[in-house]
């Protein structure tokens, strides 16, 4: 879960053997260069075999066209499931709303978070562990669950919601899930809601380690509360805000899929369908496996694009308080 | 003048966290509450049932197979989170007890798988799943989850800190690798180990995508995927809904009840350094 920790562990020292008496040498210097291999096959096979192995034949996949039957031949095709990509109506409208949900979710994870650790960052003692605890929750619950709860919170006649805007004085429920122009942003909000209580954490728990005394110096020097957090507090927290952006760009829309999936299936009329709804749409409802490779294939691209580009930010950004 | 002004930011501060609280909870307590309503009183908004029933909840159990897939997460969860566990913890030591060739590469490889979506991927490995034979299996549920780079990278992270005098005064003691792993180490390190199995459970117990692709049989199935059954099959029917999401959230509600501070501090340490 930590690029940070995945990038700084790749200069390591090469491999050295300590010097031993001579006649054992040749077969215990052997043992011992095997030794962590064989320690690492378990993980490094199964990984390998469950996501490097699919990984190349989507890539290999992308290039076929196939329904998943195994009786069925794969043909190959080319280019053409890349061109047909372009063409695709559904494709225009996926696109879009992946923007929509990856935009969406930046004020839950990111803007409104950091304010709120901020804001409430002198908060101490039992209140804090309590708010801590209540604030997590909606992180460990399962996304059905999630899908459940709302649908049922969101429901037009006999929601709570629905009834609670009503004595607010609002005159037409609001169909949430069923309205092509609200469902997006219901969807939006519910994979926000999963998410802000543990970016507000990932936050607080920064801001703790962030050395006191240079709020006191800036005191000092008569600096105000928004010259403080603009250059104080935001860059001691650069890490955490780029690794918080990092996670909620690239991963907003797939976190967002499940509730699709399980409220909407990416209608009405196409409303709320993404780029991961759709992948899953051609590969296991309309069986076009080719489709769906090519999609994934450039989704992936994408995505280490993204990620790559993150990775170099945070290297040329971050400010390290040492 | 100026305690004032502390106090009334001190108010405005406990009045955002507990908002932030109320948003994050209230979804959890109106389940609950709906689950315990008896049919006539589920469409009202009423913040505590007038009269508690258990209907909804026998209603909800004889509707699917509730116990056989409750069986079934639970065989699944643990035995992931324990084979994870393993196979992270051989990990874990091999990078952290020698260097060797290739070591960063292959760090920075299982690393890297966690950049992969699930989506991208699952084509050819529900091929392969049906290929062997495992579709509405538990195997086939298992075994492509035997190993977690989110776990190696945890437990890296906790050995790394594991003092190296300890070691070596086990080895002069005449011990090997193997058992300065399970004698020394894995002992001493049982608060880690223990907490990112937690999570490891928490995670396989929610999820939904592979028992969705892989399963068919509802009795062969798991939790998440019963409820998202039950859900589209009986639309209207609030009561038994809400019960059988209750029932899907239950163990890990208890595991966070009893070590919520532990798993709070996990999760948080994994998303930082």
């Amino acid at each position: 879960m930590n690029y940070d920790t995945a990038t700084s562990a790749m200069p390591k020292p090469k491999a050295t053997t300590r010097p031993q008496a001579k006649q054992r040498k040749a077969f215990s210097a052997r043992m011992r260069g095997v030794k962590p291999y064989l320690y690492l096959l378990p993980v490094v096979l199964s990984l390998g075999f469950w996501v490097y192995r699919p990984l190349l034949q989507t890539f290999q996949l992308s290039f076929y066209q196939w329904n998943l039957l195994p009786t069925t031949p794969k043909t190959y095709v080319g280019w053409q499931n890349f061109k047909n990509l372009l063409t695709l109506p559904e494709m225009g409208k996926a696109l879009t709303n992946t923007l929509i949900y990856t935009i969406g979710v930046i004020p839950f994870s990111l803007i409104l978070p950091l304010f709120i650790a901020v804001f409430t960052d002198s908060i101490g003692g039992r209140a804090r562990n309590v708010y801590r605890a209540l604030i997590f929750v909606p992180m460990i619950m399962a996304p059905v669950a999630v899908s459940s709860v709302w649908r049922w919170i969101m429901h037009p006649t006999n929601g709570i919601l629905n009834q609670t805007l009503g004595w607010l004085g609002l005159d037409e429920p609001i169909r949430f899930f069923t309205d092509e122009r609200w469902a997006i942003y219901s969807i939006t909000f519910i994979t926000g809601w999963k998410l802000i209580g543990f970016s507000t954490l990932i936050f607080s728990a920064a801001l703790t380690g962030v050395n006191k005394e240079y709020y006191e110096a800036a005191k000092i020097d008569r600096a105000n509360r928004w010259q403080i957090f603009r250059h104080i507090t935001l860059p001691l927290l650069s890490p955490s805000i780029l690794f918080m952006g990092m996670l909620s760009i690239l991963f907003a829309s797939e976190w967002s899929f499940s509730y699709v999936n399980v409220l909407t299936q990416g209608g009405p009329l196409g409303s709320t369908t993404n780029i991961y709804y759709l992948l899953w749409q051609y590969g296991f409802q309309t069986f076009a496996v080719g489709w769906s490779s090519a999609a994934a294939v450039v989704l992936f691209i994408g995505f280490g694009l993204i990620a790559l580009g993150f990775m170099n930010l945070s290297k040329r950004l971050s400010f390290f308080d040492d | 003048m100026n305690t004032k002004k502390l106090k009334a930011s001190a108010i405005g501060k406990h009045a955002v966290l507990i908002a932030l609280c109320f948003l994050a909870v209230f979804p959890l307590y109106w389940m609950i509450n709906t689950s315990f309503k008896p049919a006539g009183e589920v469409f009202s908004a009423s913040l505590w049932p007038k009269t508690w029933t258990l209907d909804n909840y026998r209603d909800a159990w004889n509707a699917i197979p509730m116990a056989r897939m409750i069986g079934n997460s639970l065989l699944v969860a643990i035995a992931q989170t324990f084979t994870q566990l393993i196979t992270s913890i051989l990990a874990a030591y091999a990078f952290t007890r020698w260097n060797f060739r290739g070591s960063g590469i292959i760090y920075g490889l299982i690393g890297l798988t966690w950049l992969v979506p699930f989506q991208v991927i699952m084509i050819p490995n529900y091929v392969v799943i049906s290929n062997m034979g495992w579709k509405d299996t538990l195997t086939g549920l298992i075994v492509p989850n035997i190993a977690s780079a989110f776990a190696v990278i945890q437990l890296y992270n906790a050995f790394k800190a594991f003092p190296k005098t300890l070691i070596e005064a086990a080895h002069l003691d005449g011990a090997s690798d193997w058992s300065v792993l399970w004698r020394t180490i894995v002992p001493n390190l049982k608060a880690p180990i223990a907490s990112i199995g937690i999570l490891q459970f928490i995670t396989a117990w929610n999820d939904y995508f592979w028992p969705l692709l892989v399963t068919n049989k509802l009795e062969n199935s798991t939790m998440q995927k019963g409820l998202q059954m039950f859900m589209s099959s009986e639309a209207n029917l609030w009561g038994p809904l809400m019960a059988a999401t209750t029932i899907a959230c239950l163990p890990v509600l208890i595991i966070y009840l009893l070590l919520q501070r532990q798993i709070i501090d996990s999760f948080v340490k994994g998303g930082l350094r």
